[in-house]
């Protein structure tokens, strides 16, 4: 396909800021940080800047303004030639950053995620009113139905969930920026820990966080010239079954993940076995397990045996969610398994680098995953070192 | 005491179904032209784009699609009914509809159980259509207490 972005474009800088716990700061402080440290990480300037994407859709604390893209660029001395205002969903920020990137409106886009809502201290989901007469309240619940429904329509529950999160933690407590770094999960913690919503137990969902992300996309010939070692988009695609869970019939997979997974393996010219690491979106641990099996990793209710014995973890044959993930180390919402896969080619994290130092496989290709609504959306995307 | 939970919030599209609900009726949208029935309610069917519609009465049975069971209340007002459980209903004529199983053990439920319609009439202007497993003959407290119970 003489259209392909294969290779065409890659991540040059990542922003990290303060995270977990962070009290007193305003939502916007964090995006404007993470930002600037993307900008400067990749080795740019403000004046290179001319693309800038970013989240748009929680209600700002009572004392603050809704942080649009608008406010984040003045606050950051840009006037770029795109900003994605309408960016509520974050799995579609990359699409648009490789289009204006593609179309030739921009050379290099930031995208970002931020938030303080775990010291601001607001519901973090909006309220639905037509279902809040019966109780139903946030994604959680709607993500504990779908996993119920998977529990019947084919062989998992918390015996394989739990591996998920106890695997997950192993990577936390290797990483210092993890909320959950000194603090390790163990199988029996995990199943004395309390139901929130049946099924799903505490540590079955992901964290709410305090603090930003961002990262710079610019094309693979420019980012020759930058500092870090290019990470190119090698395969990437989308895929949105779009019902709310209500009226869903995915719910057990196959998800968006099928359709989007194949695309972007079809345009990196990959297989399932050229994946050296995989970075899932795990707003809660079964998300993970449907995300694996609908990549094709494992047929339906095969991921008990799969993760048994230490699969994902430090050590493992197919390391997932090196961070800690969204479960144990913070939530950006995609950008924390790209980001950490960015990083993680780069050769940048650490004490839980993927390669001899975490007993794990030098790697060259990273699998990511980000997910939305409730399995309503879903993007698959595949970095390599170039 | 008062009912404090939230109330409907009928909208242009949700009215029918809701003035159905206060004559113990549950209501879904079937197009005259492909037969699909649908929910949530709209102005085309999502599988034909024919206006074509006109309102049916669901029979009230049908099975769990899938369900949850909250340990812990997001919302003052279900406190004291902890665990309580949200489901998914398989209605017989085809929608998926979101409701609370009552009338059971939370622990006695599982995905394609039989149930059938109860109203819980909550005010002069709204009953909430909530399901039983088929042939559960227990009559809850709050429903024995409703405060217009003799209504109907």
């Amino acid at each position: 396909m003489s259209m392909s972005l294969k290779d065409k474009y890659a991540i040059v800088g990542v922003g990290y800021t303060d995270q977990g716990r962070v009290p007193g700061r305003t939502a916007l402080s964090f995006y404007v940080e993470a930002c600037a440290n993307a900008i400067k990480d990749a080795g740019l300037t403000r004046e290179d800047i001319d693309g800038l994407i970013s989240y748009r859709y929680f209600q700002p604390a009572l004392s603050e303004r809704e942080v649009t893209p608008y406010i984040i660029a003045q606050y950051l001395g840009l006037t770029p030639r795109y900003l994605g205002q309408e960016g509520n969903c974050a799995r579609s920020h990359l699409y648009h950053a490789l289009g204006v990137l593609e179309a030739g409106l921009c050379h290099y886009v930031v995208v970002a995620y931020a938030d303080n809502a775990l010291s601001g201290n607001r519901f973090f989901d909006e309220i639905n009113a037509d279902r809040a007469v019966f109780g139903q309240f946030g994604a959680l619940a709607d993500y504990a139905m779908a996993a119920r429904r998977a529990m019947h329509t084919f062989r998992t529950g918390p015996e394989t969930w739990r591996q998920i999160a106890v695997g997950q933690r192993k990577w936390a407590n290797l990483n210092p920026r993890a909320y959950f770094h000194d603090q390790p999960l163990t199988p029996e913690a995990y199943y004395n820990s309390n139901w929130l919503v049946e099924p799903f137990r505490i540590p079955d969902c992901c964290l709410i966080t305090d603090g930003g992300r961002a990262y710079v996309v610019t094309s693979v010939e420019r980012a020759r010239d930058l500092k870090h070692q290019p990470v190119a988009i090698m395969g990437i695609g989308q895929h949105n079954p779009s019902s709310y869970i209500d009226q869903a019939f995915h719910m057990a997979g196959p998800t968006g993940a099928k359709v989007a997974g194949k695309t972007a393996f079809e345009t990196a010219g990959i297989t399932l076995s050229d994946i050296d690491a995989a970075e899932i979106y795990d707003c809660f641990t079964y998300t993970v397990e449907i995300t694996l099996q609908d990549y094709g990793f494992f047929g339906a209710g095969e991921g008990l045996d799969w993760f048994r014995d230490g699969t994902i973890e430090p050590g493992g044959r197919l390391p997932v969610n090196t961070s800690g993930g969204q479960l144990s180390e913070a939530y950006f919402m995609g950008l924390t398994p790209l980001t950490e896969a960015a990083t993680q080619l780069m050769g940048r994290c650490g004490d839980r680098q993927l390669g001899p130092k975490t007993n794990t496989k030098q790697p060259e290709i990273i699998l990511c995953s980000d997910n939305g609504g409730i399995l309503q959306t879903h993007c698959c995307t595949i970095l390599r070192k170039i | 005491m008062a009912y404090q939970k939230p109330l409907p919030r009928p909208n242009a599209d949700t009215k029918p179904f809701w003035d159905g609900c206060k004559s113990h009726q549950l209501r879904f949208q079937k197009c005259q032209n492909c037969h699909h029935v649908r929910w949530p309610p709209s102005i085309i069917c999502p599988l034909c784009y024919s206006h074509n519609t006109e309102w049916i009465v669901a029979s009230g049975k049908g099975k769990i699609y899938t369900f949850a069971v909250y340990h812990q209340a997001f919302h003052q007002a279900f406190e004291n009914e902890l665990p309580y459980v949200t489901a998914i209903i398989e209605l017989e004529e085809g929608p998926h509809l979101l409701s609370n199983i009552v009338g059971c053990n939370p622990e006695e439920i599982e995905c394609d159980m039989a149930v059938e319609v109860m109203w819980e009439d909550i005010n002069e202007e709204f009953s909430i259509p909530k399901f039983k497993p088929v042939g559960e003959q227990r009559v809850l407290t709050q429903f024995a207490q409703r405060p217009n119970s003799g209504r109907r």
